[in-house]
């Protein structure tokens, strides 16, 4: 069984459901002792910024803002897509906590040493 | 040992040192506070837990697969958790 897992997201403010529940699965593998990755690109690399998920909140759920917190302080790792975040004119000075700016290399290497990961 | 009020018969009737209403809480944000939760135990020692969500029913075992846990008792929404030994 892989020790690893990854859930990779494409969405932010245009689908806040999708948001929310990638990060609740993300929680459930991070409680479960796997080391976790939240891989952000294309619209999903919004959420790498500060205050950016703070009004998001999706009923039946903790707010996203919470449900980002509390995976980083469990020990989960979020990449955010450098050439998305680049191509949207963020802020890099303005990552969240936890995350961390990176090209592609990153997210093979997570990935070819062997890990399961789930797409929203 | 905590005090857990449940049905006779139930996983109340079996000894615990900490509970848990986790209310209607369910998935990742059930399991991440339970992780918290089963950390602060020592080995051995036993979370009685009530979760209504309906997913904890297939959850709590697989979960308790995944981190070495023991599921000593499970009568949804009541389970009896005892703390793995440390790895």
């Amino acid at each position: 069984m892989s020790k690893r897992f990854c859930v990779s997201l494409t969405y932010a403010k245009n689908d806040p459901d999708k948001a929310t529940v990638a990060f609740v699965v993300a929680n459930a593998a991070v409680a479960s002792d796997k080391e976790t990755l939240v891989f952000l690109s294309t619209e999903g690399v919004r959420l790498g910024v500060k205050g950016y998920a703070d009004d998001i909140h999706e009923q039946g759920f903790a707010p996203l803002r919470e449900l980002m917190a509390n995976f980083v302080k469990a020990g989960g790792k979020i990449f955010v897509c450098s050439p998305c975040f680049k191509k949207r004119g963020l802020d890099e000075t303005k990552v969240v906590d936890g995350a961390v700016v990176v090209g592609g290399a990153k997210l093979v290497e997570f990935l070819s040493e062997g890990s399961p990961c789930v797409s929203y | 040992m905590t005090d857990f009020p449940a049905a006779p018969g139930c996983a109340a009737e079996l000894s615990s040192h900490a509970a848990w209403d986790a209310g209607d809480t369910g998935c990742g944000e059930l399991l991440l506070e339970l992780r918290f939760r089963m950390a602060a135990l020592r080995a051995g020692e036993r979370l009685r837990l009530v979760a209504r969500d309906p997913g904890a029913i297939e959850d709590m075992p697989a979960w308790c697969r995944l981190t070495g846990h023991k599921l000593i008792h499970a009568d949804h929404p009541q389970y009896l958790i005892e703390r793995r030994s440390e790895p």
